[in-house]
C-alpha cells in the first residue's frame, strides 16, 4: 500500500517546555533585584558551565532568559539573580518560597573554563553584569588552584544598586582576590572609589598579558571603553571574553531575535572572544 | 530523467485516492488570484495557476500555533506538547516553493528538532510542479536558483505537451513515498526515448526563457554585502520603508517567531503559543529598558537583505532567498530587492 502511516515525532518532544523548579530562598539584593536559589522538583541537576542561562517562565504570563549566576561547583541547587524591569520579571519578584517556577536549560555557550585554566583572571563587571560572571567567579574561587593570579574590578551608578554585597565582602577578604569596586555617583555614607569602572584598571599591578584572560560584562556602552583598556594593557584579544544580551524568545536558535549581525547569541553565545565579536558590527556599534 | 509519463485526467484520479488519505493542499482560484488553500476536493485545485499570493509555509508552520498546554490548579505544574501529526499532501507547489521548504526542513532540524514544524513535515508529501516561464514579471528565482527544484519534494510534474487539450506530464520521483504513489495509478506509463528528447527539450526551453536579472552571481551577493556594510543605499532606501513587515508576511522562507502565553478564564490553565514575527517590525530586536539594538529602520532593512543572501547561505548553505519576488510585490513603498542588489554592485 503506497499510504504511509501517520509518522510519529521523532524530533525532541520536550524542547519548548519548561521543567519545574522550586523556589527555595529569595533573598533582597536591591530595591530592584532579588536572588532566588531553586532547585528542579525532580531532583535533576542543572548541570551547567558557568556563563550559561535559562529560560524562566511564570506559566500563563511567559519567560525569560535570565542567567545563572552560582557556580557548578555548588550543585544541588541553582541561583539566579532577577531585576524586576517587565512582566515576567515582576511576576516572578512576587513569587516566594515554595513556589513553582518553569526552567529550560541550562542554555547557549558558557565560558570554556579548560580554556582559563592556568590563566591570570581580570573580570571587569558592570552593573548586573555582575550576575552572569558571578558563576566563574565562585567557579574560579572554588577551583582557585588551577588558575594564577585573579582581579575582579565592577563598578555600579549607586551605592544601592551595589549586588551581592556580602560576596563582595568575602572575596575583599581573600588574600587571593584582588577586589576593586566603584560606584559612578557616591552618597555620604560611600566611603569606597568613585568613577566609571574604566577609573579601576589603575589599581591594577602590572599584568603579564600574553598569560592573562579579560572577561567584560556589562551594558553596552561600558563594554567598548572597558574592551578598549584591556587592549591597552596589551592583552591579545582571543584572551578577551564578553557575554552579550539580546531580546531572546526560543533561546535555542529558531525563533530570530537574538541575531547580532551572523550569529544567534542564544546559541552561539552568550559568551564570545573579543576576536569573534569585531566581525560582528551589531554587537560593538 | 524521467521516471513516468502521465496524462492529467489520470494524474487527477490518483490525486483524489491521494485525498481519501491526507489533507490536500494546493493553488486554489480566487477572483484572479491564486492561494494555495486545503480543499476538499481535488477538482478545486487549479494546476495552471501562474503563482500564489503566498508560499506554502503556513502550513507547515502556521502562524500561530499551540506548542504547549499547561494546568497549574492546586500548586501543579503540567505541561504537555501538543503536535499535529495529520497527513497533509501539497499538490502544485512550484520549485521556488519547494526550495523554500528546503530551507524551513533544515533550520528547524539543526542543532534542536523542532518537533511542531517536524511532526506535521514527516507525514506530508510535496507533489511539484515546474515551470516552464517565469511565472509573472519581476521574479529572479533563475538568479537565486530558486526556479529549480533537485531535492525536496516526493514527486515532481513537468508539463511536457498537450494531447487533446489534456496535458502530458512528465513525472519524476524525489522519494520513496512519492514512487509509490504514483505507481498505484496503472495508468502511468514508462517514458520512451522519444520522451526524453522531448524532455531536454524542455529543459532548453525554460533555460532560455527565464531572463537574469541580477548583476552579480548569487554565489557572490554574500561578498557584495560584505562590501556593502556601510552604503548610503540602506538609509535612502529605508526613507520609504514603513517598517510595516508585508515583506516577512510575504516571505516564503521567513521563519521568526514570537512566543507569548494564552490563559484561560480560570487563569489556572492555558497555552503557550508562537506566532509568526518580522524583523522590520520595529520592537523585532527590542528589550526591556527600550534599548532597541536595531532601532533604525536602515538597519532592519540591511539585516533582512544581509539574511536572505548572505547570512542563511553561509550558515545552512541553502539559500535564504528564492527569488519569487512576492516582497518586491507585497512592498507599499516599492522597495525592490533586485534593484538593491544592483545598485549596491553598481557602488563598488
Ligand atoms: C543571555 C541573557 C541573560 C540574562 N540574564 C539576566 C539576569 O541574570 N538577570 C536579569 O535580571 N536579567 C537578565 N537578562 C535580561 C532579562 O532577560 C530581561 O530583563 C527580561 O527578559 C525582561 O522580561 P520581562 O518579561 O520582565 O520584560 P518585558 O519588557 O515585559 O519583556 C517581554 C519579553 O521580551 C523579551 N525581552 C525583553 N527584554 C529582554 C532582554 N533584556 N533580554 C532578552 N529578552 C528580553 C523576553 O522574552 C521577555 O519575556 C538576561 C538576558 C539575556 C539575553
Ligand atoms: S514591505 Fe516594504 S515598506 Fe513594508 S517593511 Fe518591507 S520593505 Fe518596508
Ligand atoms: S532566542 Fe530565538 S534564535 Fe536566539
Amino acid at each position: 500500500m503506497w499510504v504511509q502511516e501517520a509518522r510519529l515525532p521523532t524530533a525532541e518532544p520536550e524542547l519548548y517546555i519548561p521543567k519545574p523548579a522550586r523556589i527555595l530562598r529569595v533573598r533582597k539584593l536591591t530595591e530592584y533585584e532579588n536572588l532566588f536559589d531553586v532547585a528542579f522538583c525532580d531532583g535533576r541537576l542543572l548541570d551547567h558551565a558557568p556563563g550559561q542561562f535559562v529560560q524562566v517562565s511564570v506559566l500563563g504570563i511567559g519567560e525569560c532568559p535570565i542567567s545563572i549566576c552560582s557556580s557548578p561547583t555548588r550543585p544541588g541547587t541553582f541561583e539566579m539573580c532577577i531585576r524586576r524591569v517587565g512582566s515576567v520579571t515582576n511576576h516572578i519578584h512576587r513569587l516566594g518560597e515554595g513556589d513553582i517556577l518553569g526552567i529550560r536549560g541550562p542554555l547557549g555557550h558558557g565560558f570554556d573554563v579548560d580554556e582559563l585554566h592556568g590563566k591570570d583572571i581580570l573580570i571587569v563587571a558592570g552593573g548586573l553584569g555582575l550576575a552572569p560572571v558571578r558563576s566563574l567567579i565562585q567557579y574560579i574561587i572554588d577551583e582557585r588552584s588551577r588558575f594564577g593570579e585573579f582581579h575582579i574590578l565592577y563598578g555600579a551608578r549607586e551605592p544601592k544598586e551595589l549586588l551581592f554585597k556580602n560576596d563582595l565582602t568575602v572575596w575583599r577578604e581573600r588574600q587571593d582576590v584582588n577586589l576593586h569596586v566603584t560606584v559612578d555617583r557616591p552618597d555620604e555614607q560611600w566611603r569606597g572609589k568613585a568613577g566609571v569602572v574604566t577609573t579601576l584598571f589603575k589599581e591594577l599591578p602590572s599584568l603579564n598579558p600574553s598569560e592573562t584572560a579579560a572577561v567584560v560584562v556589562g551594558p553596552p556602552v561600558m563594554f567598548k571603553f572597558v574592551v578598549l583598556e584591556v587592549l591597552s594593557r596589551r592583552i591579545p584579544q582571543s584572551n578577551v571574553y564578553c557575554s552579550l544580551e539580546r531580546r531572546m524568545k526560543c533561546g535555542i536558535g529558531k525563533c530570530g531575535h537574538c541575531q547580532a549581525n551572523n550569529v544567534y547569541v542564544c546559541i552561539d553565545g552568550p559568551v564570545f572572544k573579543y576576536g569573534q565579536l569585531k566581525a560582528m558590527r551589531e554587537a560593538v556599534e | 530523467m524521467l521516471d513516468r509519463i502521465i496524462k492529467q485526467s489520470d494524474f487527477m484520479s490518483v490525486v483524489r485516492e491521494l485525498s481519501r488519505q491526507r489533507r490536500l493542499v494546493g493553488p486554489v482560484a480566487r477572483e484572479d488570484r491564486y492561494f494555495y488553500e486545503v480543499v476538499d476536493e481535488p477538482s478545486k485545485l487549479d494546476l495552471s495557476f501562474n503563482y500564489c499570493v503566498y508560499g506554502p509555509r503556513a502550513f507547515l508552520f502556521p502562524p500561530t500555533e499551540t506548542l504547549f498546554t499547561f494546568d497549574q490548579r492546586d500548586g501543579h505544574f503540567e505541561a504537555k506538547p501538543v503536535l499535529d501529526n495529520q497527513p497533509l499532501a501539497f499538490v502544485g507547489v512550484h520549485p521556488c516553493d519547494i526550495n523554500a521548504i528546503r530551507l524551513l526542513d533544515h533550520v528547524f532540524a539543526e542543532d534542536h528538532r523542532d518537533e511542531h514544524y517536524l511532526t506535521r513535515r514527516e507525514n506530508t508529501l510535496i507533489v511539484g510542479i515546474d515551470c516552464l516561464k517565469p511565472c509573472t514579471e519581476g521574479v529572479f528565482c533563475a538568479d537565486m536558483h530558486g526556479n529549480e527544484a533537485k531535492d525536496g519534494f516526493d514527486v515532481m510534474l513537468y508539463r511536457l505537451h498537450e494531447d487533446n487539450d489534456e496535458v502530458v506530464f512528465g513525472v519524476v520521483f524525489g522519494s520513496k513515498a512519492g514512487r509509490e504513489w504514483m505507481l498505484y495509478s496503472r495508468a502511468c506509463r514508462t517514458p520512451t526515448a522519444m520522451d526524453e528528447r522531448e524532455f531536454e527539450e524542455y529543459q532548453r526551453m525554460k533555460a532560455a526563457a527565464f531572463p537574469r536579472r541580477l548583476k552579480t552571481q548569487f554565489e557572490e551577493l554574500p561578498a557584495l554585502l560584505d562590501r556593502s556594510y556601510d552604503s548610503l543605499l540602506w538609509e535612502a532606501t529605508a526613507r520609504r520603508c514603513y517598517s510595516c513587515g508585508s515583506c516577512n508576511l510575504s516571505c516564503p522562507t521567513c521563519y521568526c517567531f514570537n512566543i507569548y502565553d494564552e490563559v484561560d478564564m480560570s487563569l489556572d490553565s492555558g497555552a503557550r503559543k508562537r506566532e509568526w514575527d518580522g524583523c522590520q517590525l520595529e520592537g523585532f530586536a527590542e528589550v526591556a529598558g527600550e534599548h532597541n539594538f536595531r532601532p533604525k529602520t536602515a538597519s532592519r532593512l540591511r539585516h533582512r537583505i544581509y539574511r536572505k543572501a548572505k547570512w542563511i547561505l553561509e550558515q545552512t548553505g541553502i539559500p535564504g532567498c528564492v527569488g519569487c519576488a512576492r516582497c518586491d510585490r507585497a512592498c507599499t513603498a516599492k522597495i525592490n530587492s533586485v534593484e538593491i542588489y544592483n545598485q549596491l554592485a553598481e557602488e563598488v
